[in-house]
């Protein structure tokens, strides 16, 4: 029960971007089309998942003073495996993301999870909020990317949605897009949570 | 009036007893002329524009206002205002849904996001026009010269700033200043008669509407720096005239960088805002992709009010005085 709880705060009440506001740059920045939101998000989901068990398995040898350069070379780790992998077998969202999938290293969700939840707690119920933190993350960054590729491109994960005549609001697809459906999704969610 | 009540608000104090309604129906008036000078020189589609432009900015202030539960103002008549600018530094052939897209992204995004009238950092309607200007799929619908091809006008159909961006100076012969001074010239459709403008403007600083120091500091900008350039290279960078005489430069300083939430309070505020504004445009003309930079401008130095406003007065310390 306790451990189910890990997982689904992920999901809603530490819900990642929107809820602690925390990771902006990447969901700014790749949230372009839902398909790179997707491939970035599944990218932080493995990372994630995997540094926070490592983490957790090796928190009572890690000396405190150099806990954080620990993290990084753990999470640098994982993130340089997904870049490899990304670049072997998924050359065309590799080229998408570019330069923000070796950025994923110095995304704040990966440390914060890192430093908050799993120096202290479990191997399982760490795997469980890194799964959770993810994939509420990932569904995050989809939401973000279809809206903007709808608005701004007429096409989600590549396929027309649109009437023909449709001429698409390019303005969505750029970096003021992002930063005004960011700021209207992120109002929505506080409106919500306080009716609630 | 409940004169006696007491408020507490930022600086200034002093209340003239002008109401936000008269205000914005001082703006209306002024802007008729414009109106029904665009209105006879591009017929229905500029009264189709104008008139879907203000119903957009008054059902989205509405409901916006119901959403978010707050007390419907639309009978202020701000919005309208905000609609009426908006569709008149917009072509006359400009689709629908791109206007309503202009008036959804100014009112819901620029103005009541912030906290509605007088809280906006920005002009509302400039935020609207700056938003489906920079879509790029829409640039042909905003292009004056390939929105404007189908309509017959009697005069010159070429839009001189976009004339001055791709041939330079020397191919600026044909413009004539009087004809341009009379309107007579492609470009918005109330924003292109400027001497239309120019009277609706000095009308509005009669009234005490606007402060004269904004008007005459945007133009001395403009006026300033164009003079510079063309002085630099005659060929190349167009005469002081020529700028103010098109585009928007005298709607922008008249009516777009006056608006009263996103400008400064005190006189050397004003001034520097003014200077700001007309020499950004100079710049944003002389080196943007852009051919007109009064929009772009105006909202760049919407940015730095706050600044300006730290510059304060000597003489006077804000007193509070019985209205009377």
């Amino acid at each position: 029960m306790g451990l189910m709880r890990e997982f689904t705060k992920g999901l809603w009440k530490d819900l990642a971007p929107f809820r602690v506001v925390l990771g902006l740059c990447p969901i700014l920045a790749v949230t372009k089309e839902a398909e790179t939101g997707l491939g970035m998000g599944i990218g932080v989901i493995f990372v994630l998942t995997c540094s926070n068990v490592i983490i957790s398995s090796i928190r009572n040898i890690i000396p405190r003073q150099v806990r954080i350069a620990g993290f990084i070379v753990i999470i640098a780790s994982f993130v340089t495996m997904v870049e490899l992998f990304s670049q072997a077998y998924f050359y065309p969202i590799y080229q998408k993301l570019g330069i923000f999938i070796p950025l994923i290293v110095v995304n704040c969700i990966i440390l914060g999870r890192a430093e908050a939840f799993a120096s202290r707690n479990g191997v399982i119920a760490s795997a469980l909020d890194g799964l959770g933190i993810g994939l509420g993350y990932t569904m995050s960054l989809v939401l973000l990317g279809s809206i903007r590729e709808i608005l701004g491109a007429g096409t989600i994960f590549g396929v027309d949605m649109m009437w023909a005549s449709f001429r698409p609001f390019t303005f969505m697809a750029e970096a003021p897009g992002a930063f005004v459906s960011l700021g209207l999704l992120l109002g929505i969610m506080n409106a919500v949570s306080r009716k609630s | 009036m409940k004169a006696l009540d007491l408020i507490v608000s930022p600086s200034p104090h002093i209340h003239s007893g002008a109401k936000m309604t008269g205000i914005s129906y001082h703006i209306l008036i002024a802007l008729l002329p414009a109106v029904i000078v665009g209105i006879s020189t591009y017929g229905l589609d500029a009264l189709r524009v104008i008139c879907s432009s203000i119903a957009c900015a008054m059902v989205f202030e509405a409901l916006i206002q119901k959403l978010f539960k707050k007390p419907i103002t639309i009978s202020d008549g701000s919005a309208a205002v905000t609609g009426l600018i908006l569709a008149l530094i917009l072509p006359a052939s400009v689709p629908f849904y791109i206007v309503a897209v202009a008036n959804f992204a100014g009112i819901v995004i620029g103005k009541q996001c912030f906290g509605g009238l007088g809280a906006n950092p920005l002009n509302p309607a400039l935020v609207g026009w700056a938003v489906i200007r920079i879509t790029k799929a829409w640039a042909g619908y905003l292009d004056f010269d390939l929105a404007l091809v189908n309509y017959d006008t009697g005069f010159l159909m070429q839009y001189p700033l976009a004339v001055l961006k791709a041939q330079g100076a020397s191919a600026l012969s044909h413009f004539d200043m009087i004809d341009l001074f009379l309107g007579k010239q492609t470009g918005g459709i109330g924003a292109a008669a400027i001497v239309w403008i120019l009277i609706g403007g000095l009308y509005l600083v009669v009234r005490g509407v606007i402060r004269w120091e904004i008007p005459l500091f945007f133009l001395l900008g403009t006026a300033a720096l164009s003079g510079i350039f063309w002085l630099t290279d005659q060929a190349a960078y167009a005469g002081p005239m020529f700028h103010i005489l098109t585009g928007n430069v005298m709607i922008g300083a008249f009516f777009l960088s006056t608006d009263s939430g996103s400008s400064p309070v005190n006189r050397w505020g004003l001034v520097v805002y003014g200077l700001g504004c007309g020499a950004m445009t100079i710049f944003l003309r002389a080196w943007s992709d852009y051919s007109d930079g009064v929009v772009f401008a105006c909202l760049l130095m919407n940015l730095f009010v706050p600044l300006m406003d730290k510059i304060k007065d000597k003489q006077k310390v804000p007193e509070v005085r019985s209205l009377g």
